[in-house]
């Protein structure tokens, strides 16, 4: 028997985590390791991803399996840099694409955003929506990569959720079909997981900071391992209806060793009670 | 069934001793279902009840919001729950209560097994190490670990802590661990923090697994119980959409808050 770890201390481990302290995070990793800030870690990664050759599942793609956490430099609050407030930890951004780490917003799109910044309940995430691509992935406490044949499953800790990622070739969804987990299509480029998705419902957050997307919102997703135990994520962003032009974040991914570790539940609907606080207003 | 495991290594090698073997140690004539690399039974796919075992699990006439149905209890005979005395009276008051106090009907986790059964789709998938079954119902997670992990003394979830492993060609899952707050259908059966559930997949046909469960609960019923029903294969979709329910009630106009959904 494993005792059961306190979820309010792990999520205080996992705010820990996300806070961007340079210092912190380089004493709990490999010295030669790529830096976590987002624009070193980017440029470090796609060097290192050239001559890394990554452990193969039984079908030859590289195996991704196991538990891994996001460290976002406090992207979970903000994708853009920012000082950060009452609890609220600082972002260091986690844009790399421009290189200014702002998210080229249309004039319009940008006075939307500083009105929902404003507004933090009308997050969806505040509502126990699914996040979203490319959300889901800067939402705290971790998730397990599972492989099946022609799969690549995500099994997030957080609501409970999941992204199932086809790498067989389909095609996407009827446009017709709007929801609020989009349709993910993956394919493996090289050693690379690419997923593309579609069919979004535009009502997700892209971060509590009112950062958002819009119905025509297409993201591009790329995953590779770079060392056993760091994963390069990026993810472009392209919408023209909100953006001046395609984005690009990247952060890393790095693995829980833990033994015996498996996820707890985190149930967030349930027993909800946030609601008549808040204001039930649909998201 | 256990004494099958050593010969179904031999089996991996040899395929046509892989079917005298499995003939051999299962009912005559049985289903020989398609493999996976390591030789265990392919139970992936999108699958789906088509029972109202959601609604009752017992056999019942229709009544406000449950179609009629047969009931789904193989053990006791006679179809009925085996409940202590004051269960079978909480379960009635429950009844009574259904349209605002199940769980399911204000979007909650279903549990298990009634994420087996709740009218919406589940994707089963499987690797050597572990099997994944994920459902359309407000984003279900089952993560089922085909190993001796030790469980966390004294969790509790609202979708249980599950094992599994495979007997003979049957992937048997033991889940514990549960908070007691969920139905196993929408007519007030129910269960306390104390249930064991051990659920069997058995893929019976090409379109068909064969679902039981047996239910043990000390604190709530006289002794253990078990249902069955098939399982069928969608063919008419390659992927699972979602059912974002307690949004979908915001939408509507009426979001569900805390134990009181509002009418």
């Amino acid at each position: 028997m494993g005792s059961i770890p306190s979820h309010s201390l792990r999520a205080l481990v996992a705010t820990c985590l996300v806070a961007p302290v340079p210092s912190h995070a380089q004493e709990v990793v490999d010295p030669a390791a790529c830096p976590f800030e987002s624009s070193p870690f980017h440029v470090c990664a796609l060097e290192r991803a050239k001559t890394f050759d990554p452990p193969r599942t039984a079908d030859g793609v590289p195996d991704f399996q196991g538990y891994w956490r996001g460290q976002s430099n406090g992207a979970a609050y903000d994708f853009e840099p920012s000082p950060g407030g009452f609890a609220v930890p600082a972002s260091t951004g986690v844009v790399v694409d421009p290189s200014d780490k702002r998210i080229p917003y249309q004039p319009e799109a940008l006075a939307r955003r500083n009105e929902l910044r404003t507004q933090g309940f009308l997050d969806p995430q505040a509502h126990c929506a699914p996040s979203g691509a490319p959300r889901k992935n800067f939402t705290n406490f971790g998730w397990r990569i599972v492989q099946p044949d022609g799969y690549v499953l995500f099994v997030y800790e957080s609501m409970h959720d999941y992204r199932i990622i086809p790498t067989d070739g389909r095609s996407h969804l009827p446009e017709a079909i709007k929801l609020w987990h989009p349709d993910a299509v993956g394919r493996w480029e090289g050693d690379t997981l690419v997923v593309d998705y579609a069919n979004m419902n535009g009502r997700n957050w892209l971060d509590m900071s009112g950062n958002f997307q819009s119905e025509h919102s297409r993201v591009v997703e790329r995953y590779t391992m770079i060392d056993a135990n760091t994963i390069h994520f990026e993810a472009t962003v392209e919408d023209p209806t909100l953006y001046t032009r395609p984005w690009t974040l990247a952060i890393a991914f790095t693995r829980n060793t833990e033994a015996n570790f498996y996820q707890l539940e985190y149930a967030c609907h349930e027993g909800e009670r946030d609601l008549q606080h808040i204001g039930a207003a649909a998201p | 069934m256990t004494n099958a495991r050593p010969a179904r290594l031999v089996t991996a090698v040899i395929a046509m001793t892989v079917i005298s073997i499995s003939i051999a140690s299962a009912q005559p004539g049985a289903y020989e279902p398609p493999r996976l690399r390591d030789g265990k039974p392919d139970l992936q796919g999108i699958w789906q009840v088509r029972n109202t075992a959601n609604w009752d699990l017992e056999h019942h006439a229709g009544s406000y919001g449950i179609p009629a149905g047969l009931g789904v209890v193989i053990d006791p005979a006679d179809g009925a729950i085996p409940y202590q005395p004051w269960a079978a009276e909480r379960q009635q008051q429950n009844f009574n209560e259904r349209e605002t106090e199940d769980p399911v009907a204000k979007c909650y986790i279903a549990g298990v097994p009634r994420t087996m059964y709740v009218p919406h789709p589940l994707q089963i998938f499987q690797t050597p190490a572990e099997v994944v079954i994920l459902s359309e119902y407000v984003h279900t997670t089952r993560w089922i670990p085909l190993t001796t992990l030790p469980r966390y003394e004294g969790y509790e979830s609202w979708i249980g802590d599950s094992r599994g492993r495979w007997d003979g060609d049957t992937l048997v899952i033991e889940t514990v661990g549960f908070n007691g707050q969920t139905w196993l259908d929408h007519s007030g059966n129910f269960h306390s923090s104390a249930l064991r559930v051990v659920e069997r997949l058995t893929r019976t046909e090409p379109d068909v697994i064969s679902y039981e469960a047996t239910l043990e609960d000390p604190n709530v019923f006289t002794r253990p119980w078990t249902i069955r029903m098939p399982l069928y294969l969608h063919r008419d979709r390659d992927r699972l959409l979602e059912n974002e329910c307690y949004l979908y009630a915001e939408d509507a106009g009426r979001p569900i808050i805390g134990q009181h959904p509002e009418p």
